[in-house]
């Protein structure tokens, strides 16, 4: 990638005004049914960044051209990690707490593998996907996780236009969907705030930041120990992600997919 | 099979090559210290002013730049994002000498202020391939997508929630 499209400046300022604005108009809360919807700065700065990509609107080619826009996809990348480096600030001072809360740590890894758990029955049984939904479902759909189906299955088979399409939802809509469903979830008040946070280690950068910010801002008390219990569940989580992915969750997603199937529709999907 | 690439082939290896910003160190170099700019002046609103919030960000600066260059020449594969947030659990444990100072300097530095430039990037960044693919998935791929999220979420939150 060119570095003077990486460095344009035309980017850089749109993003400092409209993050300066996101943040001056500050969080906002909306309550809904038995609990609250939270709605965070990072919100506001990504419809405003929509709104401004000229890949949908063909007039802000004026103010962003659409190769700058391009150059903003790896961008991202390198933007998220001084937010990991403060994250990590996080789990340092809070060690102790970390360590003694260690086997709820680890195993809630395994927690990881309810990503198919509602998901993949009810592309099966109810919206009669075919082996879409083990591309869709056996992962949150993240770069490691669609190296694994592309190595596998190839990235034009059924199971990597499944991936493909929660990737790209997940990138549209992803980090937007975990700050409301975490931030609502911990308003309701069932399940302890602590295995809230633990549970935002997603392994997606952005969606971490999200999610724990939104449980932040629920319980501000417990702020500091949130934070550290989410950042250190997310880097286990990028530690074994890769390999839970590869070694438990697809076979089990296999596994699952041709139960809910039945055995003899299976060469069904071939013509999908 | 397959008889010419296809945008989505052409998606996986760019990906693949973007996954790393540790392999074109000069560059991301260069890019760290625009996006650093970005967060520094979206902490002033919540945060603080921009001289008391400098240390703070060079130390996040230079966090990550030791995290790519380790995971640049670290014999085996860990993303960088584990290398950096691995240097700054390290720089900030208890033990560690001037861990006071480095935590003080980085309590300026805003939480959530620096996640909203990151989203604002990603809003910019959405290529028309992946709006023309958004509207090819299609409602029932939106649906499954968010049961998938709500799962991997809910799933580790009662585990944990068990064993605390």
């Amino acid at each position: 990638m060119n570095i003077k499209l990486l460095l344009d400046w035309r980017l850089h300022l749109t993003v400092i005004v409209t993050s300066m604005f996101a943040e001056w108009v500050g969080i906002a809360r909306i309550p809904l049914g038995p609990g609250t919807l939270l709605l965070l700065p990072l919100l506001y700065a990504f419809v405003i960044g929509v709104l401004f990509n000229p890949h949908l609107f063909s007039a802000m080619g004026k103010v962003i051209p659409k190769p700058v826009s391009n150059a903003a996809g790896p961008i991202i990348l390198i933007a998220i990690l001084p937010f990991i480096a403060k994250f990590g600030s996080t789990i340092g001072p809070a060690i102790e707490q970390i360590i003694a809360a260690g086997p709820a740590l680890i195993l809630q890894e395994l927690g990881n593998l309810g990503t198919m758990l509602i998901a993949l029955p009810f592309a099966v049984l109810v919206l009669k996907m075919g082996r879409e939904a083990i591309g869709a479902t056996y992962s949150i759909a993240r770069e490691p996780n669609i190296a694994i189906i592309s190595d596998r299955y190839g990235l034009r088979s059924p199971e990597g236009i499944g991936i493909m399409g929660v990737y790209v939802v997940g990138t549209m809509f992803g980090t937007l969907y975990f700050a409301l469903m975490a931030g609502y979830i911990a308003s309701l008040d069932i399940l302890d705030i602590r295995a809230l946070a633990m549970a935002c280690g997603v392994g997606s950068g952005s969606m971490v930041a999200a999610c724990s910010a939104a449980l932040a801002e629920a319980v501000p008390a417990s702020k500091d120990e949130l934070l550290a219990f989410a950042g250190a569940s997310n880097l286990l989580t990028y530690a074994t992600g890769l390999y839970i992915s590869l070694f438990i969750a697809l076979p089990i997603t296999e596994w699952m997919y041709k139960r809910l199937k039945g055995s003899r529709q299976e060469v069904s999907h071939e013509n999908s | 099979m397959k008889t010419h690439e296809s945008p989505i082939d052409q998606f996986d290896a760019e990906a693949l090559k973007e996954l790393r910003p540790e392999n074109q160190l000069g560059k991301t170099a260069l890019v760290l210290a625009a996006v650093c700019v970005a967060a520094w002046f979206s902490n002033i609103v919540n945060g603080s002013p921009l001289l008391d919030a400098l240390p703070g960000m060079l130390i996040l600066y230079v966090m990550v730049i030791i995290g790519l260059v380790v995971g640049r020449f670290c014999p085996f594969y860990l993303p960088s994002v584990a290398w950096v947030s691995l240097v700054s659990i390290i720089a900030t444990l208890p033990f560690f000498p001037g861990n006071g100072w480095i935590i003080a300097r980085l309590a300026e530095v805003d939480f959530l202020a620096v996640v909203t430039p990151v989203l604002a990037y990603a809003g910019l960044a959405l290529t028309g391939r992946e709006f023309a693919m958004f509207k090819q998935t299609g409602w029932k791929l939106v649906i499954v997508a968010l049961l998938v999220f709500t799962g991997t979420f809910i799933g580790s939150a009662v585990v944990a929630h068990v064993m605390l």
